[in-house]
């Protein structure tokens, strides 16, 4: 450690080594720096056990010194003779016969000390109170000089907060830019998110290229808000003062050193972990108790630590009917009923049912058997946790077992932690990938063969790349080349497409989903040529937390080699694009935001129409509507006009089906046209409904009879929650009970294609 | 290379775009921090579109004093005219323009200087009509100045002369006996600092000349970099023959365009001559020259910033020691030098140290090497007949530089006051009271019995000015009777608060408090009352900053406390 260097400091004489060791993070190695002052002066407060005369703040022990706050600012003297200016204790190497005097001792380093500090307070939020006793490092410095309040102007204008990050807040109010937290970003935790921007006295800290923190590539560590002296970076505590109060038995925390040594949990920080310590709780379930209902909402994801558990879909998997009840008897038309009514009872005629239901787990179910085991090390409830979506199925104890449950700043941390996500990713491959393509209907429906299926998953289980989107950032826009193949395991997809006139939303796209298929066709060798290759014909952005698989253009090639029967499929796909495209020769690109509605009206297979000529406004169309669907009408006589002819409509199909969006298990999807369908397996959670800005969705309750999941063979009463939109109910006639209601004849049902042709006929 | 690529991306695309950055980030692969903290830092980069005519009007001392607040609110009118969407008029740092005041005005980074009002109006709506603008040329002919021995033709005697004997022995002590010192202001001993970096051991050295000329009032290094840009090149030859450097670079203030053409020609015939390169002269030695543009800034110009910057950093100065004769560019001992200091050196070699020293006049020490001899460049500007760049003896006096030099005061004001260094030394009044000179200085430099020191007789060296608790710079800034003085001194704050880099506490908040306070003062919101906190402010500015601005940016307020109170 080289040789003792002599000084004194406040007159005490005092012995370092010249050098000492330190970290280099610019060449990530240890090298041998000068000792400082501030070393010194520590090293004599252990000797004689009184407090260090020298203040720190934008210095830290563990760090190395940037010297920019100079509240640490000491006279120097060589020989008695004072330097021209003060000296930053905390970067000044210490020299043989160097005089210390700090502000114990001179008063110029004390009027200093107390000036730089006054200057901090006189932005900060703390020097607004002056009576108010904060316990940041700022605050005690200013108490310890005698500090209230400062007496330099205050800024005249405020800075921002932000608030983007789910688990820390930023107030550049609060920030002194001292720079620790930037060096804990970088230099202590190599992750390189932090830096200073602007100049001079507009100078602040910034995320990436000064992004929200939240959108930034932060990876939530917490380091820098352990690191901030002034609560200009805090941790937020869940919202909720308690989150487990409704618990019972009340569940314990787990200890941060405890949680720190699970591999899920490694990877953060202690001081992290311990502030949130109440963040992550450890509870047991007997055989039997449930541990989420499905439908119910919620903010926490699961973590089995120890037993199985089941995991299933209560709701029978149908769909809600109208039914007639006893017509004509006594003269009178009876209340219409409904009930509920299967796919397959009901015989419509459509396209293919997929045979698994993707849930937030990493299991999929079965369509015709939905239940399923998870077991130790399993995670659930992601989905839940980071979107607030309803819980998508229910999970019931199948023995006594023990579950990590968490908030969501916790999960947050993980995905975003190197080490977490590590793991996290290396369960998904390990287990989930099975199930999740099991759930993305593409595979599923193709790939019936289970062996062949197991081959394919094995084939993509080291091949597939994982990427996470934070909300609103976008994958891709249009036009852009076409490369990757993308399927969603969690959260949802906003897909659009520029028309003169407006950005249209096409689509959301939700877990189990998947799309980029048809940009990277040209790639297979049948359709080089025939296949443009590809560009990005929408944009697709993140709608709120999002875990995207993502198939490489050469994994997508080799796949379908390896799989005829996929290849078949997509070629097929491809044909059908093809076929479309000379259909309608119309640049789809071209066609105007009106027009569009026209063409997706042209795709609808039965549509309300009402002559305007002929319709009075009687409303009875609506009242119809209402008399059959318990007093709640799905019907609205507003719509697109073409001529005469209103297109009323059930649903707005609105330019932005935002209703769609945190369907926990995708049963709400708009096909071909821009009707809304909500598919069977609805578990009639309400989150569309409450979606629906214009109340249009509605929700029934339905006695029903069911079989237990959990004891097969016997059955049980529950009262069903579905959600309907306009069902095409069938009245007297066979015709929907708002046609058949219309007194003047001015309603109508009929297809797309039949509407253009009267609109034609009528010009 | 992030400090060009940025520039690069600015040429094509106007400004820099988000796309642009994250494609750089991952092509250089460096964080997106890395990238953002640069191009936030520098006033040559814009993060956005902005409006397509960007006219900025100097608002510095010279200009302020000379009326800029009126030529700013002109051209605001017409852009206002022209579509304030289109136009944008704004203020900027001094141009190095000083002598035109307040005619230096950059439209869309063309800088033009001296241009009248109606032309300068044409040229916002040629800009507007998205025209192209013309390029202002200033003079390179010889003036006949000592420092130039060749009379303006590129000769490189001085390199041939150190080749026949390889005596760099002998040209640091040519040097010292010349007393030659830093002419950027802080005026250190120039061949002290080539010992130094001569005797640090190391294969890697650099020469560093700073032609980042950027405090206001300041623009001689202009002049010379344009009419004898060939002296520069041999002073940094030189350098890097003495130190064993062989590499040099020549840092300028990228609104110096037309000095950097002219430089950049001097580099291309100094090529072909083969003083630069490898083998120069067929000596087998080598020095490579390069030039570095610098995106803007005035603290820049305090080397160890400068440097940051030229490691594509944010360019804030480094803590000190190390000093950059030992740890400088990469960390290697460096020379880094003004132009005018580096310009001198090809003279003293020819005419030998003596003769530098005896250009001086008057009272100047002689002898000493930390004495005040030999000559230097000034810049004159403010209020007086002709302002412009002298070549002038040290020593000196005030009286001489204004009178006869600079053609006396202009508009038949009276003198009130002087900078001596630009904004960096405050002001000095006419009459200096005997009470308020240093005692030392009182006894030994006044005559028997005067009760002061009138200005006009200071000689202007770096031992007197020094003595008398002034600074000694390049830039006169002289100041008529008609100038108020707490409002210029605001003026010369503001200048430091806005060039402040921000890394330290005292300079990057004090410099805002105090603009806040003198502004409510001139308000008349704020009183007297609150001098003793403005003195503690500016102590602890002048002693906690960490580089020269933040020591200095309270001296004109402080001055003002001193020398003219009923001015407050
Ligand atoms: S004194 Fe000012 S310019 Fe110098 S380092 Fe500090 S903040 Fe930057
Ligand atoms: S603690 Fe030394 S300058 Fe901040
Ligand atoms: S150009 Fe305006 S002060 Fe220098």
């Amino acid at each position: 450690m080289g040789d003792l260097v002599r000084l004194k400091i406040d007159g005490q004489e005092i012995a370092v080594p010249a050098t000492k060791e330190a970290y280099d993070p610019l060449f990530k190695k240890h090298v041998t720096i000068p000792t400082t002052i501030y070393d010194a002066a520590v090293a004599l407060a252990q000797k004689s056990g009184q407090p260090n005369p020298i203040p720190i703040l934008c210095h830290r022990e563990h760090i190395n010194p940037v010297a920019v706050c100079r509240v640490c600012s000491v006279e120097v003297k060589m020989g008695g003779v004072p330097g021209r200016v003060l000296a930053p204790a905390c970067y000044r190497p210490v020299e043989n016969k160097m005089e210390v005097e700090t502000a114990q001792t001179n008063e110029r380093v004390k009027t200093t000390v107390r000036c730089v500090t006054q200057l901090l307070l006189s932005d900060h939020p703390s020097g607004e109170m002056p009576s108010h006793e904060g316990d940041n490092e700022l605050d005690v410095i200013a108490r310890r000089y005698d500090i209230h309040g400062s007496p330099y102007p205050r800024a005249k204008e405020k800075r921002a907060h932000d608030n983007s990050s789910v688990v820390i807040a930023v107030d550049h109010n609060a920030c002194i830019l001292c720079d620790r937290c930037i060096r804990a970003c970088n230099e202590i935790r190599d992750n390189q998110v932090l830096g200073r921007m602007g100049k001079g006295y507009k100078a602040q800290i910034a995320f990436d290229l000064n992004n929200p923190m939240g959108d930034s590539t932060c990876v939530a560590c917490g380091e820098c808000a352990v690191s901030c002296p002034t609560g200009a970076l805090l941790h937020r505590k869940e919202v909720e003062a308690d989150p487990w109060q409704n618990v019972s038995p009340r569940p314990g925390p787990v200890r941060a050193d405890e949680l720190s040594g699970h591999p899920l949990f490694e990877g953060v920080s202690v001081p992290f972990l311990r502030w949130n310590e109440g963040s992550v709780v450890r509870r047991q379930f007997k055989k039997g108790d449930v541990i989420c209902r499905e439908g119910e909402f919620g903010s926490t994801a699961f973590l089995i630590e120890k037993g199985k558990v089941k995991v299933f879909l209560q709701s029978p998997r149908a769909h809600v009917q109208s039914r007639d009840g006893w017509k004509g008897l006594f003269g009178l038309i009876q209340k219409f009923t409904s009930g509920l009514v299967s796919r397959s009872r009901n015989g419509q005629k459509d396209e293919k049912q997929p045979r698994y239901i993707h849930i937030d787990a990493p299991v999929a179910l079965e369509l015709n058997n939905p239940i399923a085991m998870m077991s130790e090390g399993d995670i659930f409830g992601e989905m839940t946790c980071m979107n607030h979506y309803p819980r998508s199925a229910t999970v019931v104890a199948d023995e006594d077992c023990t579950v990590l449950e968490m908030l969501r700043n916790v999960l947050y941390i993980l995905q975003r932690n190197k080490k977490s996500r590590a793991w996290l990713d290396q369960r998904y491959r390990d287990r989930s990938i099975n199930n999740h393509l099991r759930g993305v209907p593409l595979f599923a429906d193709v790939l019936e063969d289970e062996e062949e299926f197991q081959r394919f998953v094995n084939y993509l289980r080291l091949r597939v790349e994982l990427r996470r989107l934070t909300p609103g950032e976008v994958l891709f826009r249009q036009d852009d080349p076409a490369d990757n193949f993308y399927m969603v395991r969690v959260g949802f997809i906003k897909v659009s497409q520029r028309r003169p006139g407006g950005e249209q939303i096409l689509r959301y796209i939700g877990p189990g989903g998947y799309f980029g298929e048809i940009g990277i066709l040209s790639r297979l060798p049948e359709l080089a040529g025939k296949v443009p290759a590809g560009v990005r014909t929408a944009t697709c952005a993140a709608l709120d937390h999002v875990d995207l698989v993502v198939v490489k253009p050469g994994v997508f090639v080799a796949l379908n080699e390896h799989f005829p029967k996929l290849r078949q499929h997509f070629l097929s796909i491809a044909e059908e694009h093809l076929r479309r495209d000379q259909e309608n020769k119309a640049d789809v690109d071209g066609v105007a935001l009106g027009d569009f509605l026209q063409q997706g009206l042209m795709n609808a297979q039965s549509l309300l129409v009402l002559d305007l000529e002929k319709c009075t406004r009687c409303d009875e169309c609506t009242k119809a509507c209402a008399d059959s669907h318990d007093g709640v009408t799905r019907l609205i006589r507003e719509g697109l006009r073409f001529d005469k002819w209103l297109v009323a409509s059930s649903c707005r199909s609105c330019l932005d089906p935002y209703c769609m969006v945190g369907c926990p298990v995708g049963s709400i999807r708009r096909k071909d046209s821009r009707e809304i369908h909500i598919e069977d397996w609805c578990i009639g959670c309400g989150k569309c409904a409450q979606n629906c800005p214009y109340g249009n969705i509605n929700m029934h309750g339905f006695d029903e009879t069911i079989s237990d999941p959990l004891n097969p063979g016997r059955k049980i009463a529950v009262v069903q929650q579905k959600a309907t939109v306009c069902d095409l109910c069938e009245s007297l006639d066979g015709q929907p009970s708002c046609v058949y209601a219309c007194p003047h004849d001015a309603a109508h049902r009929m297809a797309g294609k039949e509407l253009m042709e009267q609109v034609g006929a009528h010009n | 290379m992030i400090v060009q690529e940025l520039v690069a991306i600015q040429d094509r695309c106007g400004y820099l775009p988000d796309e642009e950055l994250r494609a750089l980030a991952r092509r250089i692969s460096v964080p997106l921090h890395r990238i953002h903290e640069v191009a936030s830092f520098y006033p040559l980069y814009r993060l956005n579109p902005g409006s397509s005519v960007t006219v900025r009007v100097c608002r510095d001392m010279a200009c302020h004093l000379r009326g800029a607040a009126r030529l700013k609110g002109v051209l605001q009118a017409l852009a206002n005219e022209i579509g304030p969407d289109q136009v944008c008029v704004e203020g900027v740092s001094c141009l190095g323009q000083c002598d035109s005041a307040p005619s230096a005005v950059s439209i869309n980074d063309h800088v033009y200087w001296g241009v009248s009002e109606d032309e300068l109006k044409k040229r916002m709506h040629a800009a507007a009509a998205k025209e192209t603008l013309p390029h202002q040329h200033g003079n390179r002919d010889p003036l006949g100045w000592k420092i130039d021995p060749y009379d303006g033709k590129p000769r490189y005697e001085a390199v041939q002369k150190f080749m026949e004997k390889r005596d760099a022995d002998g040209i640091l002590k040519s040097i010292e006996v010349a007393g030659l010192r830093g002419m950027g202001g802080a005026g250190f001993p120039t061949f002290r600092k080539w010992s130094f970096v001569r005797g640090t051991p190391g294969d890697v050295k650099y020469v560093v000349c700073n032609a980042d000329e950027s405090e206001p009032g300041t623009f001689k290094d202009r002049e010379l970099l344009r009419r004898t840009p060939h002296l520069v090149i041999e002073g940094m030859l030189l350098a890097g023959l003495v130190t064993g450097a062989k590499h040099g670079y020549l840092y300028i203030r990228h609104e110096y365009h037309d000095e950097l053409e002219a430089f950049e020609d001097a580099l291309e015939d100094a090529r072909s001559r083969n003083v630069i390169g490898d083998n120069i002269l067929g000596s087998g030695l080598t020095f490579k020259l390069d030039i570095f543009v610098s995106p803007g800034g005035y603290i820049q110009g305090e080397e160890s910033a400068l440097l940051e910057a030229m490691e594509d950093r944010r360019g804030e100065p480094r803590n000190k020691p190390p000093f950059p004769v030992t740890h400088g560019l990469y960390n290697k001992p460096t020379v880094i030098n003004n132009v005018e200091t580096l310009a001198w050196v090809p003279s003293i070699i020819i005419h030998g140290g003596e003769w530098y020293k005896n250009g001086g006049t008057n009272g100047a020490t002689n002898g000493a090497t930390n004495g005040a001899t030999g000559m230097r460049f000034v810049s004159i500007s403010g209020d007086v007949k002709k302002p412009g760049v002298y070549e002038v003896p040290l020593g000196q006096t005030v009286r001489d530089l204004i009178f006869n030099c600079a053609g006396g005061m202009h508009g038949g004001q009276k003198l009130k006051a002087i900078a001596t260094s630009g904004p960096s030394g405050g002001f000095l009044p006419t009459f200096i009271p005997a009470d308020k000179l240093p005692p030392k200085f009182a006894k030994e430099k006044l005559a028997q019995g005067a009760k002061g020191l009138d200005i006009l007789d200071l000689p202007l060296d770096f031992n007197t000015v020094g003595a008398m608790g002034g600074m000694l710079g390049a830039a006169f800034v002289v100041y008529g009777d008609r100038a108020k003085m707490l409002e210029q001194a605001l003026n010369c704050v503001e200048f430091y608060r806005n060039e402040s880099c921000g890394k330290c506490v005292p300079c990057r908040v004090g410099s805002q408090k105090l603009v806040d306070i003198m502004d409510g003062m001139l308000q008349g919101q704020m009183k007297r009352e609150a001098l003793p906190i403005v003195s503690e402010l500016g102590q602890t500015m002048t002693l906690a900053s960490i580089c020269g601005l933040g020591q200095v940016a309270a001296n004109p307020m402080l001055t003002l406390m001193k020398y003219f109170p009923e001015e407050i």
